[in-house]
This record gives C-alpha cells, structure tokens and sequence, in this order.
C-alpha cells in the first residue's frame, strides 16, 4: 500500500475535501474529511509515512469530519471541531487548532467505538523482549516518557491507547503522533530534534501543544503486536528523588481499568486477556522530578523484567 | 437507495461491493444497525468488512448483557410483591431471543405494568437504587408525565446509569388512539427465566406498529422498519391470518395497517401485501403520511420535508391541538430561559 507522502499535494487535498482519504493506522482504517490548509499540512508533515488510500470504495472502521461547528462559523470567527459521527459535547476550536482537532476526534473515534481490542489509556513502547506500558491520568507524564523512550531504542506502539486483543494480552500497535503539552514540548525536542516535530499550537484549551512524528520503521511494525512486561505508572512532581514502587497486581488492574473507556461493555473476554496481562506483567509506581531520572528508573526495571 | 438497502440488511439481497459497500456500511453505521447486518452478514464478510462486523457485534453484545441483567435487577426488586411487569419492545426479543433482538442496540428497557401496580412498582424500583432522570427531574415534566403520559417518567439507576421506562398504557393518555393494553396484558406469557412476561407473538408485532406508526416521528426509520420485518416474519401462517381481526379489536388496526403496507413496500413482502385490505378511503387517507415514511427512508431533503408532516403529526397524534399548544409554549419558554427547574 502507498504511503501518504507518495501522493501528491492536490491529490491528498481532493481526497481529504471529498472525505475518501482512509490512513491505515495499524488494526484500524480512518477514513477523514476536511477542508483545512492547517490539517493538509499536518496530515502532510505528521503522517507522511503512514500507509493511506485516496480512492473512493474503501472501507474504514471509522470515520472523522473535521468541520465548522454550524453554518455561521464556517464563515464568522471560523471555528472547527471533530465529528466522529455520533454525538459528543466538544469545545469548538479557532480553525488554525485543526490539528488539534484532528488528534482529538481520531482519539475519541476509537475510543468510544472500538470493541474489537480492549482499550486502555496509556502509551506503549516495546523492543525485542517485550512491551512497556505506560499507564496515567493527563498531565502525569506518559506521553513524554514514552517519547523519551523512543530515543533509548524502543519503538512506538502508541502514545494514547494501549490496545489490548481480547482472550490474549498482545499489545498492538498504532503508530500516531505522541501528542505533547507545554514544557514537555521543548524538552522532547531538545532529544528527538525540530525536524521530527510539528509547529506548536500555543494557546489552545489544553495549553500549548506539540506532537512528536512516529518514525518510519514504527509504521513498518505497525501490524506486530508485543507481549506487555511492563506496567508503570509514572508520577512525574518537580525535584522528585527518584524512585520506583512495586505496585499489588490487583491494584495495578484496577488502577488500569478506570482508564478504559470500553472494559465495562466487553464482559469476560476483557476480564480474560487483563487476567493474562497481570500475569505477565510487574507494575512499579515511578516518582521523578525529570526526564533523565525516569529513563534511568526504567532502564533498571526493564534489565530486571525484559526477558 | 434505502429500500434496496433495508432488503440487503435483512438478507433479502445480496451485499453490494466497491463504492456500494461503503455506502451501505455508513447509511448502517448511522442508522446504529451494524450490529443487526452483522447478524445477517458476519459469517460471509472477510476482510475489514469482517472486522467492522464483528466490532458491531461485540458491541451489541454488551447492550444483550445489559438488558438481560436489568431484567435480573427488576425482577428482584419487585420479589415478594405479586407484580409482573410485561416486558416491551427490545427487551421482549432479548428475553424471548428473537431475530428482531439479535445485533439490536438499546438504550433502555421499557415495561408496562397495570396502572394500579404504578406506585408499588415505582416505590420498589427506588428501594432498588433507581432515581428520577435528571432530563425530566423538574416539577413540570413530573407532572406532565403522570398526569398525561403512558409512562412514569424516566427512571435511571443511580450506579449503573441504565434507564428504566415504566409503562401503565401503550398510548398516551391524551392520544387519539385509544388501545386496549388490558387485554394485551391479559394475554401475555411468562418468560421462561424470570418473573417477567412478554405479548404474544401477534400482541408484540401490534405494539411495535404502534409504537412505531402511531406514536413519534418515525425518528429512526431503518430500525423500525427491520424490526416490523423481523417480528412479522416471526408469526405463524395463523397468527398473520388473525393479526388484523385482533388489530381491530384492541383498537390498533390503522397502525397495524400502515406496519403491513411498510413491510410490502420496502421488503417487497408478499405476505404482507396479500393482508394489506384496507379500503379506498383509509388509502386515500394513509397516503400523505406513507409518502412520508418513503421520503423519511430516502433520506436528503425530501426526508427534511417529510418531517414538517411527521413530526407536527406525532404531537397531534399524542395530544389534543388545544393542549399542544401550552405543551409547546411551556418548552419553549423554558428552552428559552434556559432552566431546567421550570
């Protein structure tokens, strides 16, 4: 399959104004519609390597229109939001947020309508001997760990979502933007460097934001589920000593559920393949006051667990 | 397009492909029938045609257990009383495993009792941890629904979240239609599993046409229509033979009539057509609004102009013109003031 970079501009734009623009994003084809030279460019930098189809007649398992929230703010103070279809309250963006729009609503589309995987909110990372999840509520520093773990030779599942098979414990992957807030911003590209970010959206509801691109060979993988070892919960509070904390299997299940958007309406098969995860996992809370003391603390778990 | 699409979702046709296909999945992805064309489709679909089927599928799987556990739920918390509430629509076909429940989103579960059991039932089922909703917890939609409505208003349980309609009538109060639900009920059956009953086949095909023909605005017109489908097809050659002469005497025949023109009309249903015997005057009458379920399953701009006919009529149908008007002046004055303790 082409990749999205394969195709030329005018093509991508038609595509995506018609709304048969379809990424194939690891188990999940998105079909998109919008008519925004803020989300082209994005698409265009942030998924470049992602495969994707432009024709008409594909099937997708979800789709998004990025749109004005009525008919006078196509034209007034214009403003965007994602609609995935069904109805959900969102706050309308100014239209230059379309990125951000775009992240969100590709966010809450597999959230709220994926039932063929469990679905947890977390970021993953794996290598050879296996996959680091990294569970936490917003704001905790999952996503610049993950991103940071990326530098240290692991590759990108997903920053949003560990995606969980039903019956088995198999992480997969799905390889989008590790989305970034405030000071994480410039302290990921200060390590991944400016060429793999995209511009910052300052000002926005979440405060500002970057997103760090997912590499080529993370796309290449996208269809190689990793068998979870790790479960961390990472507590990031500033000038922190670094440490980490054996977490009771039972709570860290717990802990894990209440950030799934989709175990309660699963039943046993959910139960199942969280069952097998807690066997194979060791969950540690991680405390640290920076980025470099929390690559260190997972360095010595994964020499401990990665096996 | 619909009509061709309605007969692909209930097997009659063959799944299209290309371009077809996905207009077919997304006109099923918006109706919320997914899971129901996985029903029929899921065991011939590979691909991603396979995983979108099967994602509904799973999907619906969760509503089943809801119901089947709300069952559980009422059923306990009305133990040690003599009441057995009569389940409606979707949870009948759940309980009773029906074509008509299987793959079938729901919301919530609706079950009718007698008007005298009303107080019991509503005082047992907040002992049981269900509260009044906060959409219609105001003083005006309490009182609306009680003194005018078929149904209490609603009842949502506190920790689970799950909705439960109690219905004392099948109709409103003020509805022209005025149904016999007491002999019905007296007709209805025992589960096999719990201390709820269902309507009989036929009684359970002539609450659908009212509920769906004669009550509301044909909101969700690709559902309904499989669901009249499914539960027709369900009735013996007896049973379909009887289902007008018992329409008529529990006071549902025009309803009825219009279930069995649909049913001809959009699945091609002989059966249905041979039963259709309605004269030249209830034709002539039924004719605006059949053009406004055709124009409805279209959908477009014809089924935005077929709504300035249904849903004026599915008010009129509810209420007398008189009492519509304050109804309506009373919600727009509070939609406009913005309160909900109106």
């Amino acid at each position: 399959m082409r990749r999205l970079e394969d195709y030329g501009r005018r093509a991508v734009r038609q595509a995506l104004r018609r709304g048969t623009l379809v990424l194939h994003l690891g188990p999940f084809a998105m079909q998109l519609k919008a008519d925004s030279r803020a989300l082209l460019a994005f698409l265009l930098s942030m998924y470049g390597a992602c495969h994707a189809t432009l024709e008409a007649g594909v099937l997708a398992d979800f789709s998004l229109h990025v749109r004005a929230p009525n008919m006078i703010r196509r034209f007034v103070r214009r403003q965007i939001t994602p609609d995935p279809g069904f109805y959900f309250p969102t706050v309308p963006l100014p239209r230059p947020m379309a990125p951000l729009a775009l992240e969100m609503g590709m966010n809450l589309a597999v959230a709220l309508q994926c039932f063929r995987f469990a679905i947890y909110h977390a970021g993953v990372v794996a290598d050879e001997r296996g996959a680091i999840a990294i569970s936490a509520f917003s704001g905790g520093g999952k996503s610049t760990l993950t991103a940071a773990l990326m530098e240290e030779g692991f590759r990108l599942l997903s920053d949003e979502f560990a995606i969980m098979g039903l019956d088995e414990p198999g992480l997969y992957p799905y390889p989008r933007p590790v989305s970034l807030k405030n000071a994480s911003v410039e302290i990921v590209r200060a390590f991944a460097g400016a060429e793999e970010m995209s511009t910052t959206l300052t000002g926005t509801p979440k405060g500002d934001i970057g997103y760090r691109r997912a590499r080529p060979h993370e796309l290449e993988m996208m269809h190689e589920p990793a068998m979870p070892k790790l479960l961390l919960f990472p507590q990031f509070s500033l000038d922190a000593e670094p440490r980490a904390e054996k977490v009771e299997p039972g709570d860290a299940v717990m802990r894990f559920i209440a950030g799934s958007p989709n175990y309660h309406a699963l039943g046993e098969a959910a139960f199942g393949s969280l069952m097998a995860f807690a066997d194979s996992v060791a969950a540690y809370d991680l405390h640290y006051g920076n980025t470099a003391d929390s690559i260190a603390l997972v360095k010595d778990l994964w020499r401990e667990h990665g096996s | 397009m619909s009509r061709s699409f309605l007969q692909i979702a209930v097997g009659l046709a063959p799944l299209p492909t290309g371009e077809r296909l996905v207009r077919f999945i997304g006109w099923g992805r918006r109706a919320h029938i997914l899971g129901q064309l996985a029903t029929v489709w899921e065991e011939r679909a590979d691909g991603k045609l396979a995983e979108i089927l099967a994602n509904a599928r799973i999907w619906a799987g969760h509503d089943r257990r809801m119901l089947s556990y709300e069952m559980n739920r009422i059923t306990r918390a009305l133990m040690g009383t003599d009441i057995y509430p009569v389940l409606l629509k979707g949870g009948a076909y759940v309980a009773k495993a029906l074509t008509a429940g299987e793959g079938r989103r729901v919301s919530d579960i609706d079950i009718l009792v007698k008007e005298d059991e009303l107080d019991r039932v509503e005082a047992s089922l907040k002992d049981a941890g269900w509260v009044a909703d906060e959409g219609t917890s105001g003083d005006y939609d309490q009182q609306y629904y009680r003194a005018w409505m078929h149904e209490l208003p609603p009842l949502r349980h506190k920790s689970r979240r799950t909705v439960v309609d109690v219905h004392h009538r099948l109709t409103p109060r003020t509805a022209r239609l005025k149904v016999d639900h007491e002999a019905m009920f007296a007709a209805a059956r025992p589960t096999a599993d719990s201390a709820l009953k269902v309507f009989n086949p036929t009684d359970r095909f002539i609450h659908a046409a009212i509920h769906i023909c004669a009550d509301g605005a044909f909101e969700t017109p690709e559902r309904s229509l499989i669901e009249l489908f499914y539960l027709f097809a369900d009735l013996s050659e007896a049973e379909a033979e009887g289902l007008r002469a018992r329409a008529a005497e529990v006071g549902a025949l025009w309803p009825v009539d219009h279930a069995l023109w649909a049913i001809s009309w959009f699945f091609a249903n002989k059966r249905a057509r041979s039963l259709c015997r309605e004269g030249m005057f209830a034709k002539a009458f039924a004719a605006p609004v059949r053009w406004a379920i055709r124009a409805k399953v279209a959908g477009g701009l014809r089924a935005k102009a077929a709504m300035l006919l249904l849903y004026p009529r599915s008010h009129l149908l509810r209420m007398p013109i008189g009492m519509l008007t304050v109804h309506l002046f009373r919600k727009a004055v509070r939609s406009l003031s913005g309160s909900q303790a109106n």
